[in-house]
C-alpha cells in the first residue's frame, strides 16, 4: 500500500492552498460566516484560476480528476477553513450535465463559469420526506398544452435564495412502478408561484437554507430533467462519492481544529507553563490524533477502492458515519483546550464546531448510513 | 523572442533545524523554488504571451535539480522546456561560479533575453544576475519593477529609493526583476498534468564548455547566531524621558 500523493496532487494541493491564503483571509471567512454571505471571493479566485472546472467531464472543458484526488482537496479546503462545496457542486453538476437536454447543459455550465456556484438548488426534502423521501407529495401535472404545473413544499433546500433553478423533485403522473414514481423538472426560482423563507441554521453559514413553496408553478413540459420517472435513480452516478466528500470535509475541518489546538497549547501559559505541559491537554492532543489518523485511513482507503473499481456501497457509509462523529468530537476537544476563547466567535475553532456538526445529519443522516451499511454487512454473511 | 528564465533550487526554511552546536541541520529539509525567482518566471511568461517566442527555464546546480517534483513545478508555470545543469561541482556553489555555469548554459542554448529574480530566498546575495550579464558581455539591469516590449528593445522601471528610473535596453539583455513586478500565477491542473511531458534537456559542466578544477570558496562553518535571553524590559509611556531610556537601553547593548 502506498500513501505518498503523487508529485501532481501535491502540486494541485499547494496551488489550491496558495488561492485560498492569497483571495480568502481568514478575516473573510469571519466575516460572511456572521452575515451569512457568500464566500464570493473565493467564487471568484476558482473561476479565474479555472479550478472550478475540477471534476467537470472534459467534454464541456473540464478537468476530470480521480476520486483520491477530489478527497485530497475537499480536506484541504475544510481544513482552510473555506468547506468542500467546490466539490460538491462539481458533483452535481456532473450528475446533471449526465442526464440533462442540452439546453438544460449550457444553463448549467454558463452560471457554474460566471458565479462559481450551482445553477440549480437540489429540491429533494420535504416536511414530510427527510430520511424517507419516498414520502415526497410534491406534483408536476401536464396540462395537456405543453407545460406542467407544480405544487408541493421543498424544506432545508440549500442555496434556494441564490440558485436561479431549483431541481425539483416531484411525483409522476401514473409511473410505470414503484421506482419510477419520481420525475425531476428544472424550475426557474423566479417563476410566478415560488416563494421562499429563510432557516438560519447553526454553522455552514457561508450557504443559505431554505424552505421553497412552490403553488400552481407553471413550467414547459422541456424542463423536465432526463427521463420521466428516473428521479432518483438519475441522481445515483456520484452519490457514493458525495457521502466520501462530506467524510473528507469532516477530517479536513478536524485537522483545522486540532492545527490550531496544539499550536494554542504550545503558547497558552497557566501556572507558570504552557498548557500543552499538562498532561490531561496532552491526552486531549493524543486523541485527536489517534482519531484524525483514522479518518484519514478511512478516507483514503475508500478513493482508493472507488478508483479501483471496488464497491464502495458499505465503506462510503461507514467513513461518512464514523468521520463525521470522529470530526466533531475533535472540534469539541479542540474547543475545550481552548477554553473561554473557544466558545465566542473571536476563534474559528467554534466555526469548525458548529460546521462540522452539520455532517452528521447531511448528506444521509448517520442514521441512515447504519441503515445503508448494516444491512448490506448483514448481507454478506447470508 | 528567446527567453530564458533562471531558478534556484532553496531549501524550505522554516524546515532548517539549529544543532545544539549551532550549525545548521538539512535533514528534515524539503527543497523548493526560490520564491523571487517565480516572479522572473511569470515575468518571462507575460512578455512571451506578449510578443510571442519561447520562454525556457535554467537551473544549475547538484543532484538536488533532478527533483522530479520541482521540474514539474517550474514547467506548470509556463515555460516550454527545461535546462538543467547538473554537477557535484556546483554543490554549495558561490555566486560566481553559478553565474559561470548560467552563462555556460545560456550560450549553448541561445537567447535574446535572460530573467533572474532579485536573489535567492536562501543566501540573497543579488549577485548572480549581474555577474551572468557581465560574463556574456550583454547590458545587465538589476531591481527591474516594469517591463514594456517595444519593437526591438525593452522599456524597463527600475524601482530606486525615492524615483522610478526609466531606461531602454536594447536586447540581447540580463534583467533581474524585483518581487513586486507581478503576481505570480498559480498552475492549474491541466497545467500540471501537461508539466510530466514536457523535454528536459540536462548537461553537465563539460557540456558547457566548463573544464574542472574550478575556482571555488570553500565554506568553512557556517553558524546560527548564539541565542540570547530576551531581557523583557518594558518602558510604559512616550515621553522625551521614556524614550531616552530606551535610546540608552539600545546605546548600552550595542557596545
Amino acid at each position: 500500500m502506498d500513501f505518498r500523493k503523487t508529485e501532481e496532487q501535491e502540486l494541485l494541493l499547494e496551488s489550491i492552498q496558495e488561492l485560498v491564503e492569497r483571495n480568502v483571509p481568514e478575516s473573510y471567512i469571519k466575516e460572511c460566516d456572521e452575515k451569512c454571505l457568500p464566500l464570493t471571493k473565493l467564487q471568484e479566485a476558482l473561476i479565474e484560476s479555472g479550478f472550478i472546472m475540477i471534476g467537470i467531464p472534459e467534454e464541456y472543458g473540464g478537468t476530470p480528476v480521480d476520486v483520491t484526488t477530489m478527497v485530497l482537496i475537499g480536506e484541504l479546503m475544510s481544513s482552510l477553513g473555506v468547506g468542500h462545496s467546490m466539490l460538491s457542486n462539481a458533483l452535481q453538476v456532473d450528475d446533471a450535465l449526465s442526464f440533462c437536454s442540452p439546453e438544460q447543459q449550457k444553463v448549467v455550465m454558463h452560471y457554474l463559469l460566471t458565479t462559481g456556484i450551482n445553477a440549480f438548488c437540489l429540491g429533494i426534502t420535504e416536511p414530510q420526506a427527510g430520511s424517507d423521501n419516498g414520502a415526497i407529495a410534491t406534483t408536476a401535472v401536464r396540462r395537456g398544452d405543453g407545460k406542467v404545473v407544480i405544487n408541493g413544499h421543498k424544506c432545508f433546500i440549500t442555496n434556494a435564495d441564490r440558485a436561479p433553478y431549483i431541481m425539483c423533485v416531484a411525483r409522476t403522473e401514473n409511473p410505470i412502478d414503484e421506482r419510477h414514481k419520481f420525475s425531476m423538472w428544472l424550475v426557474p426560482m423566479n417563476s410566478p408561484g415560488i416563494k421562499i423563507r429563510h432557516m438560519h441554521k447553526v454553522g455552514i453559514r457561508m450557504s443559505t437554507l431554505c424552505e421553497v413553496y412552490l403553488e400552481d408553478v407553471v413550467v414547459d413540459e422541456t424542463a423536465l430533467m432526463g427521463k420521466d420517472g428516473y428521479g432518483f435513480i438519475q441522481l445515483m452516478k456520484n452519490f457514493e462519492v458525495e457521502r466520501l466528500i462530506i467524510a473528507a470535509s469532516s477530517l479536513g475541518m478536524a485537522e483545522g481544529a486540532y492545527n490550531d489546538a496544539v499550536a494554542y497549547a504550545n503558547q497558552r501559559v497557566q501556572f507558570g507553563k504552557p498548557i500543552g505541559s499538562y498532561q490531561l491537554i496532552q491526552e486531549k492532543i493524543v486523541r485527536m490524533a489517534i482519531k484524525i489518523e483514522n479518518m484519514k485511513n478511512i478516507v483514503y482507503k475508500t478513493a482508493w477502492e472507488k478508483d479501483n473499481n471496488i464497491d464502495i456501497s458499505i465503506s462510503s457509509a461507514l467513513a461518512k458515519l464514523y468521520c463525521s462523529e470522529a470530526a466533531f468530537e475533535v472540534c469539541d476537544e479542540a474547543m475545550q483546550l481552548f477554553g473561554g476563547i473557544g466558545y465566542t466567535s473571536e476563534h474559528r475553532v467554534s466555526r469548525f464546531w458548529r460546521d462540522s456538526r452539520m455532517h452528521r445529519i447531511g448528506g444521509g443522516t448517520n442514521e441512515i448510513m447504519i441503515h445503508v451499511a448494516g444491512r448490506a454487512i448483514l448481507k454478506k454473511f447470508k | 523572442m528567446k527567453v530564458i528564465v533562471c531558478y534556484k533550487v532553496v531549501p524550505e526554511e522554516l524546515k532548517i533545524e539549529v544543532n545544539p552546536d549551532r550549525s545548521l541541520s538539512f535533514k528534515n529539509v524539503e527543497w523548493k523554488l526560490s520564491q523571487y525567482d517565480l516572479n522572473a518566471v511569470e515575468a518571462a511568461m507575460q512578455l512571451v504571451e506578449a510578443v510571442g517566442g519561447k520562454a525556457s527555464a535554467l537551473t544549475v546546480g547538484d543532484q538536488k535539480v533532478e527533483n522530479s517534483k520541482l521540474k514539474k513545478s517550474i514547467l506548470a508555470r509556463g515555460p516550454e522546456d527545461l535546462y538543467l545543469v547538473k554537477d557535484e561541482q556546483l554543490k554549495e556553489a558561490d555566486t560566481n561560479l553559478t553565474a559561470a555555469a548560467l552563462a555556460g548554459a545560456v550560450m549553448k542554448i541561445g537567447f535574446d533575453l535572460v530573467l533572474c529574480g532579485e536573489g535567492s530566498s536562501d543566501l540573497y546575495a543579488q549577485q548572480v544576475g549581474i555577474q551572468l550579464g557581465e560574463l556574456l558581455k550583454v547590458p545587465v539591469i538589476n531591481a527591474v519593477s516594469k517591463i514594456t516590449p517595444d519593437g526591438d528593445r525593452l522599456i524597463i522601471e527600475r524601482s530606486l529609493e525615492d524615483e522610478i528610473e526609466i531606461l531602454e535596453v536594447s536586447l540581447p539583455a540580463v534583467l533581474s526583476v524585483t518581487a513586486d513586478i507581478n503576481v505570480t500565477r498559480l498552475p492549474g491542473m491541466k497545467e500540471i498534468l501537461a508539466a510530466g511531458k514536457k523535454p528536459v534537456i540536462e548537461w553537465d559542466l563539460n557540456k558547457i564548455g566548463m573544464g574542472h578544477d574550478l575556482p571555488k570558496v570553500e565554506t568553512i562553518s557556517t553558524l546560527a547566531p548564539e541565542q540570547v535571553e530576551r531581557n523583557k524590559i518594558l518602558i510604559e509611556g512616550d515621553s522625551e524621558l521614556q524614550i531616552a531610556e530606551l535610546v540608552e537601553y539600545i546605546r548600552r547593548e550595542l557596545k
